[in-house]
């Protein structure tokens, strides 16, 4: 599905050079929730933003479905708008459109008709369980309810990768439960493979596999996987 | 339709922010419409004072404007009843006034003064309608004494030779043979340019009279009035082409000052458009930048879900173009609204250089210019959009991600 090998990447300011990711490797599989975790500075959200196409400076070589990634700009642009969803930690949701249109938003970008459209976002609200709440603009909903959104929206156009940058870091636990399971159920259903950056062991203990990051190094670690809650 | 509704909900977004450059747009607008309402009602009073002086256009001897005459009228039109006749077939005109100029001495007896002269037919003073502005007495007339030879006087002219209505006066000049003539007047009427130079010198005699003092049958020029004055240009073309001996002139050409105040106010209200545009313009860029910046995570929000860079400045532009469009269409307003104001209250513009009478502060509203000055303004928001958003849209996207 995901395969990236020997990605290296580093940062220089002024005159110093900090490496992030010193050649990392590891192969993703089509369906698999995987964990990216890691201490502060560990280059979580690096390895994050190459494997989510959003950065593409940095050296080694990424595979996705067993074709190489691009360089080009827009050749990018084009497989986030077909391939992929994000979820982000403070979810990012744009405040002058209601639920309903920042749910639609990314299929706005796709050649789907507003019949498709509107059939895919009332199905995901549904899902998200926020039908009755689509005409209200995100400063209207709670932090654990501007989530859901943000969830279905990365996950209404049924991308074959879904990015998430710390998804649960800003909601209390019983909400973070709730989207957790959540992002289980819809990734399970639309057979969608997770990425998730996260510090949170609620999240971990669900997914597939955890990856480590430490000094820019990638390490592998059991997770103390729930195979009830993870399939 | 979508991405405006977003644009028009994201102009609404920083309401107050948004407020203060559409007024700062509008004021420019009206500004802008206001000074070149006042302009086009300039030109528009000075060409028609232009052309109601002259003529539409006029009919001249070849040579009329090229060379000094020895004698007088030694370039002027003789035997223009054919010519007129002629011209009196077309449909398209009002009427044709025959003139002279002259010059000489006039005298009351015991005072002499240099005058300018214009023989004219009494005719004219209806065509025209009321062009000087009579002090006392009447315009030239064909009823009355036609043994009297009539004559109107600018008022300084008349003030200087201590006379009024009723009084005689001498004109002497030099006959078209190089002879001294003289001939006398009884004063019909004292009248005021507007011009003290021209209410110093100008008089005014029938144009029978002139040519009895001149002791010619020529004339200096037909004038040619049209029914309808845009198409002066037309009819100069087809009687130029059909009689290459005489000379036809627009009023235009012969409009030395209707050109001179057209360009200084061309240049003057030019500069000051130019100014507001870039007014508008930074204020529109100030604007754009800070939202811009302050919606760079949402920038990189949209572009990570697939966006364009393209999509990302459009959504910038629809926004500073409705800026720019309800600016110019409040601008608009206010300019209508100050045009009707300035009627209703009836200020007057002091005298220009040159002359002694103001004139009504008037201005024209021109939908053209309106409808230009906003398409201007809704390019300039572009361009001020366009430059704020290529910036925000060129930042990698994990570093707007990460913006605070």
């Amino acid at each position: 599905m995901l395969s990236f090998n020997n990605i290296k990447k580093s940062y220089t300011t002024g005159d110093v050079t900090v490496a992030a990711l010193k050649g990392v490797s590891a192969n993703i599989r089509k369906g698999e929730t995987v964990a990216l975790c890691g201490p502060s500075g560990s280059g979580k959200s690096t390895l994050l933003n190459i494997c989510g196409l959003l950065d593409d400076q940095y050296e080694g070589d990424i595979w996705l479905n067993n074709s190489p990634i691009p360089k080009n700009k827009n050749d990018l642009t084009q497989i986030r708008r077909e391939k992929l969803g994000f979820i982000f930690q403070r979810y990012n949701l744009i405040p002058v459109m209601s639920v309903l249109e920042n749910i639609e938003y990314p299929l706005l970008m796709l050649d789907m008709n507003k019949r498709q459209r509107m059939d895919q976002v009332i199905e995901i609200a549904h899902k998200v369980g926020l039908k009755d709440h689509i005409s209200k603009r995100p400063d209207q909903l709670s932090g654990g309810q501007q989530q859901r959104v943000a969830i279905a929206r990365a996950l209404v156009k049924r991308p074959e990768i879904v990015i998430a940058d710390e998804p649960t870091a800003n909601l209390d636990t019983s909400t973070a439960n709730m989207v957790i399971d959540l992002m289980r159920d819809l990734g399970n259903d639309m057979g969608s493979t997770f990425i998730v950056a996260t510090h949170d062991h609620r999240m971990t203990d669900r997914c597939h596999r955890v990856l480590d990051l430490a000094d820019g190094m990638l390490q592998e670690v059991q997770p103390q996987l729930d195979t009830r809650k993870a399939s | 339709m979508r991405w405006i509704i977003f644009a028009f909900l994201n102009v609404l977004r920083n309401g107050r922010r948004s407020l203060f450059t559409i007024l700062v747009s509008a004021v420019a607008v009206a500004a802008i419409l206001t000074t070149s309402g006042f302009a086009l009602f300039t030109y528009e009073s000075l060409a028609e004072k232009a052309a109601r002086d002259e003529g539409n256009f006029i009919i001249t001897h070849a040579k009329f404007f090229e060379e000094e005459e020895d004698t007088p009228l030694e370039y002027g039109l003789s035997d223009t009843q054919v010519l007129r006749s002629q011209l009196a077939e077309d449909e398209e005109i009002k009427s044709i006034l025959p003139r002279i100029n002259f010059n000489g001495l006039i005298s009351n007896g015991e005072k002499s003064s240099i005058f300018i002269g214009l023989g004219v037919e009494p005719e004219e003073f209806m065509v025209k309608g009321p062009f000087l502005s009579m002090l006392s007495g009447q315009a030239l007339s064909d009823f009355g004494d036609e043994n009297q030879a009539q004559i109107v006087l600018g008022k300084d002219l008349a003030r200087s030779l201590k006379v009024k209505v009723g009084d005689y006066v001498t004109l002497m000049s030099t006959t078209t043979d190089g002879a001294l003539n003289a001939l006398d007047f009884v004063v019909r009427g004292i009248y005021t340019t507007g011009v003290p130079d021209l209410d110093k010198r100008q008089l005014y005699v029938k144009l029978s009279d002139a040519q009895s003092l001149l002791y010619t049958n020529k004339v200096s020029s037909l004038s040619v009035y049209l029914f309808d004055l845009n198409a002066t240009q037309r009819k100069v073309a087809q009687y130029q082409s059909r009689d290459q001996s005489l000379l036809f002139v627009p009023w235009w050409e012969k409009a030395f000052y209707y050109q001179s105040v057209k360009a200084l106010y061309n240049r003057i209200f030019g500069l000051l458009g130019g100014i507001m545009v870039l007014l508008v313009f930074f204020s529109i860029s100030n604007t754009m930048a800070m939202t811009v910046t302050e919606r760079t995570r949402e920038i990189g929000t949209v572009a990570a879900m697939g966006s364009y860079q393209w999509e990302i400045i459009r959504n910038f532009i629809l926004e500073s173009s409705i800026i720019g469009f309800l600016g110019a269409a409040i601008g608009i307003v206010i300019s209508i609204i100050v045009s009707w104001g300035l009627v209703y209250l009836g200020l007057e513009m002091p005298p220009p250089p040159g002359s002694n009478q103001g004139y009504p502060l008037t201005i024209t509203f021109s939908w053209e210019i309106a409808l230009s000055v906003m398409s201007v303004m809704v390019v300039v928001c572009v361009l001020a959009a366009f430059r704020a958003a290529y910036k925000g849209s060129s930042k990698s996207i994990t570093e707007a991600l990460s913006h605070v």
